[in-house]
């Protein structure tokens, strides 16, 4: 089951879209489980709230076995800064554990018009599957077209394609397989 | 076409072996230290134990690996063979990310070279060796894309890279990820002040050879892996072996003996060494020149011929 939790004012009609479409994804059955508040804690020195810090700090939700939870925020989100300096933060999920934060502060606006909401809803399921993807062990994928491409490759077409590609698709239904509910 | 720059050069790429922070003893192992597996990841060791094995006492290192807390267990004569290392330095981590971060070579085209240097990139161990798969890898992929089975060595190889970061650099796996894909694929118009990749390590040990199984005897059941006396068991043991751990030069001497006795006995028997003297020679020509392919396509109906007469009878 995946559990959708909101940190922010989000559209039903968004919600429904992204419910329908992670469904699609994994075969899991997936809800909006609720609203929570932004943690405090998670507001740090640096520029947009620390991706990893959020995760840690935000209320729980019930989950039963190997449910996954994921949290939207319209917050930017950073993370610390590696080697070569600080990627761009979309989100961040616990890789193999149970939560996920995807912001949308990065995506387009979500505007009035149904073509500019239909691109916001595509991209932000885009994002939503590459996150709950790391939370059944996938890794970045090579591939353009499929949802775990990083999100900020220079590759990466302006409204880019949800789906995920056969050798993601195949390990996730592996790990889906071998757990435990 | 090259691959990734080799980092040896001079040697031999059968003698590729496990590099940084390699472990020579076991004594140079504490509880808690954290070393990295070759093709497993990151390790965390418990302690020394002892454990009879076929009615022998052993001593062994017991680890778990971090990612799923699987219990490995390594013969303390084993540690240094085995390519058992430290996990890398946060200084060696950040050579590492400037050579992923520089511009890649061409990537090596032939399938076959590209795989065999991959695989002995992964069994060798070392991080900088992930990397030079995963860098080389994920140019090709650019060019078209991965079959199957190096699809799945790019996942493997990503895995280990990622659980070593995050293990050296102190941050969490989705992080380590992020880090590694900044370097591969920078956002449009990030640009890095790279340094020059790292130092390869010298090499003060004798290399890791992994065993050919064609050499292994009938009925080997791999009891001297484990570094059991095989005379205290009662079996029997071939001279070369015996004379392995007598002196380094004097065991060099041994693994020469075994292979030239593993030659005749290839060649004893009649069929097998019939088919291995026509492969040979078909592969080298078939790399060389496109219309040598045909040779082997001519003689298949040939030998198809008695076995026809065979069934008849």
């Amino acid at each position: 089951m995946i559990r959708i939790v909101t940190l922010a004012p989000f559209d039903d009609g968004d919600l429904a879209f992204l419910t329908k479409t992670l469904y699609q994804a994994f075969g899991l059955g997936t809800e909006h489980a609720g609203d929570r508040k932004l943690p405090k804690e998670a507001e740090g020195a640096r520029e947009g709230l620390d991706a990893v810090q959020l995760l840690e700090e935000v209320d729980p939700v019930r989950v039963i076995g190997d449910d996954k939870v994921l949290y939207l925020t319209a917050a930017p989100l950073s993370m610390k800064p590696g080697p070569l300096g600080e990627p761009p933060c979309w989100g961040y999920a616990q890789y193999g554990a149970q939560r996920a934060v995807v912001s949308t502060a990065r995506m387009p606006a979500r505007g009035a018009t149904e073509a500019s909401i239909e691109v916001f809803r595509r991209r932000l399921a885009r994002e939503c599957i590459h996150f709950v993807g790391h939370l059944w062990d996938l890794h970045h994928c090579y591939d353009p077209r499929c949802a775990m491409h990083p999100s900020w490759a220079p590759g990466l077409p302006a409204d880019p394609e949800y789906g995920l590609d056969t050798f993601c698709r195949e390990k996730s239904e592996r790990r889906i397989r071998l757990a435990k509910t | 076409m090259k691959g990734p720059p080799a980092r040896h050069p001079e040697e031999k790429k059968d003698d590729a072996v496990a590099l940084e922070g390699v472990i020579r003893t076991a004594a140079e192992l504490a509880p808690g230290d954290r070393v990295v597996y070759p093709n497993q990841g990151v390790c965390r060791v418990v302690g020394l134990e002892q454990k009879d094995i076929a009615g022998q006492r052993l001593e062994l290192v017991r680890m778990t690996r971090e990612e799923d807390g699987a219990s490995v267990l390594v013969p303390m004569n084993k540690v240094a063979s085995v390519g058992l290392r430290r996990v890398a330095s946060a200084e060696l981590m950040e050579g590492v990310f400037h050579y992923l971060g520089a511009v890649s070579d061409d990537p090596e085209l032939d399938w076959k070279v590209r795989h065999r240097d991959n695989v002995e990139r992964l069994i060798a161990g070392g991080v900088l060796g992930i990397a030079e798969v995963v860098k080389g890898l994920h140019s090709l992929s650019r060019l078209r894309p991965l079959p199957t089975k190096e699809r799945e060595q790019y996942d493997n190889a990503r895995h280990l890279l990622v659980n070593e970061v995050a293990a050296s650099l102190g941050v969490p796996q989705g992080v380590a990820e992020d880090y590694i894909d900044y370097a591969l694929d920078p956002p449009a118009g990030v640009k890095f002040q790279l340094k020059p990749p790292p130092k390869p390590f010298v090499l003060t040990i004798p290399p890791y050879r992994r065993k050919k199984p064609a050499v292994a005897a009938e009925g080997d059941l791999g009891l001297e892996d484990l570094g059991l006396d095989l005379k205290a068991l009662g079996v029997p043991v071939p001279d070369g072996e015996e004379a392995e751990g007598e002196a380094p030069a004097e065991g060099e001497e041994a693994v020469a003996g075994e292979e030239a006795a593993a030659r005749p006995s290839k060649a004893a028997p009649a069929k097998p060494a019939r088919k291995g003297a026509k492969k040979a020679p078909a592969r080298k020509a078939a790399a060389r020149k496109p219309a040598a392919r045909k040779a082997p396509a001519k003689r298949k109906p040939a030998a198809k011929k008695p076995a026809r007469g065979g069934k008849k009878k």
